[in-house]
């Protein structure tokens, strides 16, 4: 039925199971915008936040999708600028993936925020004192970056290329992508390091508290390199996870094992910092603030095991995995590493925000656990489902992986040929 | 914040910030408005076939993009850089003044059953160019085309007059539910369309004389072995195979109306 809109040599499902694929996902949305219309017009009221827990798991939902997202500007970087022609292959699936992630960050901060139609405010009446000014103008300036990169993938459709307008300015928007790249790796890199940046500067929060490098705390730096570490592997996971699902060779396996290997470099020298910041936290910064690093892990669910899964098992294992050109050869531990490397990030910014709110500060603090409502848990499988949602429809009528009709041919070719016989006459 | 803003201050955090965002705001915009007015400029001076035809030649697979002197055998491996404008080319040019060309040997060269006249010159996009006495030139389609097509349902030529600028479209022929697109072998204009009974399409006067960038008769040969196997492959990855030994018959488009042909045809029709 819609086969005249799919790239010619793109083997896609049928019209019906592909509409089976999408209704779960469209009903998943439906429960998602419910809670989050209950969360806007009801109020904060149908979360389990308060003024103590005023973090809770849409911003460490957020800041994890933001990081993940980070793979759109790194690997923009990485081929725009470092000219790494590799990633040619994912460049296109790894900007669906970034617009998707900041999109729906921007859309649950929409809804943590409340007053929607008040969201003006925060650009005519800044906080110049805040960290989060600079994360919303950023984030809203990278979003657009973002929509006017997929511009050019939305026009390579086979349908919008027989409009010659669309084909000629989808030609000289592509010629200049590489403005919008270092745009983008500018923004993102200011807006990663000043979320990070948030967590460091909260001088009442010592579990969060961290020296600073000039007018930066350390986290700034760390967010920015944990970022850039896990983007390329979150773009290796969800390639190989649609290589699985739609059964499709989409990309060489070196642009995956590049990946990997950028992946690998950035997550050590990201791991060596933090270690080097945890040991300088808990010798120095928090000891002046008069507290004992280990009363941080005296309340459970939070204990030691929380710092050794993020340092260890989610950070020195998977960086080691992704820096042996052996293991990188094997899928399967090169995307177990990248899921660790995910997961690592993940637990990081768990850490950061929900630990932090947690851990009591004053004398009279108690350690509080804080469990999401269904509302919040309904508003972020909304974005969930939308993010499935874009990229699905993006996969079916776009070319996200430009390299997939050579693979198929090239598979095609290494199957036993005989003699050349054609002809006939 | 802004200068407008309620509580802004001249100061150095604020200068320095806004300097930042307007200075991200305006390369921004500048991008895209400079996208649009090229964009406009593009369209006005007729180059939208030249751009579908660089755009489109970029995704062509590797072996669709081989350099001439690579099927001949004299670079192997080299992809054109050209887009197959091999008129300007300096190892074209470099390799004519250190080989010049032979003569063909044989009037029609017979590659897998098919035959190819050598009194005229092919494009890589399966079409031949034939040099007339009035100066104009003949166009139409050559053996692996009609292989895969056989007698087209439809064509739709350009009307006479027509301005065909090279490698974009001459015209499009559709055949069962399969549509292909074939490339102009050369800048020219319109001026008759082929009937029934001739064995051409279009008939044009070129303008430009400089035809070095189609296949010469000594040429025909590897090229045609090249696209055969092209053809299987491409065959091969929309579930059309023959046993060994066995060939394709004529006109595969009708001989399999269920497979993909439109992938086929864009992979040996070189578009997408």
């Amino acid at each position: 039925m819609d086969k005249d809109f799919i790239a010619r040599g793109m083997q896609r499902c049928s019209t019906g199971k592909f509409l089976l694929w999408l209704f779960p996902w469209v009903a998943l949305l439906i429960f998602g915008v419910y809670s989050a219309a209950l969360c806007l017009i009801k109020g904060l009221n149908q979360t389990n936040m308060d003024n103590r827990f005023a973090f809770g798991a849409w911003i460490f939902l957020d800041l994890t999708v933001i990081a993940l997202g980070a793979g759109a500007f790194f690997t923009g970087f990485l081929l725009y600028i470092l000219k790494m022609k590799e990633l040619k292959a994912v460049i296109n699936s790894a900007v669906v993936i970034g617009f998707v992630c900041y999109s729906g960050a921007v859309v649950v901060l929409a809804v943590d925020v409340g007053q929607p139609l008040r969201a003006w405010f925060t650009f005519w009446y800044p906080n110049v004192h805040s960290m989060l000014t600079e994360v919303t103008f950023c984030i809203s300036c990278y979003l657009m970056v973002l929509l006017i990169e997929y511009i050019p993938i939305v026009l390579k459709n086979r349908k919008l290329r027989e409009i010659p307008s669309m084909l000629v300015f989808e030609h000289e928007l592509h010629k200049l992508i590489y403005v919008l790249a270092a745009v983008g790796t500018f923004l993102s890199f200011f807006h990663q390091g000043s979320l990070g940046g948030l967590y460091g500067v909260l001088r009442g929060r010592p579990f969060a508290f961290r020296e600073h490098l000039g007018i930066w705390p350390s986290t700034f730096f760390l967010f920015i390199l944990s970022a850039a570490a896990v983007g390329p592997s979150f773009i290796l996971l969800t390639t190989w996870l649609v290589e699985k699902i739609s059964r499709k060779k989409l990309v060489p396996p070196e642009a995956l094992r590049l990946l990997g290997r950028v992946s690998g470099m950035l997550l050590s020298v990201y791991v060596l910092l933090k270690c080097v910041d945890t040991l300088i936290w808990m010798n120095r910064t928090s000891m002046v603030r008069g507290f004992v690093p280990a009363q941080y892990y005296a309340f459970e669910p939070f204990g030691e095991w929380v710092l050794f899964a993020e340092l260890v098992l989610f950070g020195i294992v998977p960086a080691a995995i992704l820096l042996v050109p052996k293991l990188r050869e094997k899928t399967g531990w090169l995307v177990s590493a990248a899921a660790m490397a995910c997961c690592g990030v993940a637990l990081n910014r768990f850490v950061q925000t929900i630990q932090t709110m947690a851990l009591p500060t004053l004398s009279f603090d108690k350690f509080l656990m804080y469990t999401p409502s269904w509302q919040e848990i309904g508003a972020f499988l909304m974005v969930v489902a939308y993010g499935v949602l874009v990229y699905s429809f993006s996969f079916r009528y776009f070319e996200l992986f430009p390299q997939e009709r050579q693979l198929r041919i090239e598979s095609a070719a290494a199957k036993p040929q005989h003699e050349t016989a054609v002809g006939g006459r | 914040m802004l200068p407008w803003n309620y509580g802004f201050h001249f100061t150095t955090g604020p200068i320095i910030f806004m300097g930042i965002f307007y200075t991200v705001l305006v390369i921004v915009a500048t991008t895209v408005i400079s996208a649009v007015l090229r964009s406009r400029r593009a369209m006005r001076e007729h180059h939208t076939e030249h751009i579908r035809w660089h755009s489109e030649f970029d995704d062509l697979t590797t072996p669709a993009r081989l350099c001439r002197y690579a099927l001949t055998g004299e670079m192997p491996g080299r992809i054109c850089p050209n887009g197959f404008d091999c008129r300007h080319c300096d190892v074209r040019a470099h390799l004519v003044a250190k080989l010049p060309e032979a003569q063909p040997a044989e009037a029609v060269v017979v590659v897998a059953g098919m035959a190819f006249p050598t009194d005229r010159l092919y494009h890589r996009g399966h079409t031949w160019v034939k040099q007339e006495a009035d100066g104009t030139v003949t166009v139409g389609v050559d053996e692996v085309a009609k292989l895969i097509l056989g007698a087209p349902d439809k064509i739709d030529l350009p009307h006479v007059g027509r301005q065909l600028r090279l490698n974009g479209v001459a015209w499009s022929v559709s055949k069962g539910r399969t549509t292909a697109r074939v490339l102009a072998p050369l800048d020219g204009k319109v001026v008759a369309h082929g009937g029934p009974a001739d064995n051409w399409r279009l008939r044009i006067r070129p303008t430009d004389a400089d035809m070095s960038h189609l296949l010469t008769a000594n040429e025909i040969r590897p090229w045609v072995t090249r696209e055969i196997q092209r053809l299987h492959v491409a065959l091969a990855a929309v579930g059309v195979q023959t046993e060994p030994g066995q060939q394709h018959r004529p006109d595969i488009a009708a001989n399999h109306p269920d497979a993909d042909l439109d992938a086929v045809c864009a992979h040996m029709f070189l578009h997408r």
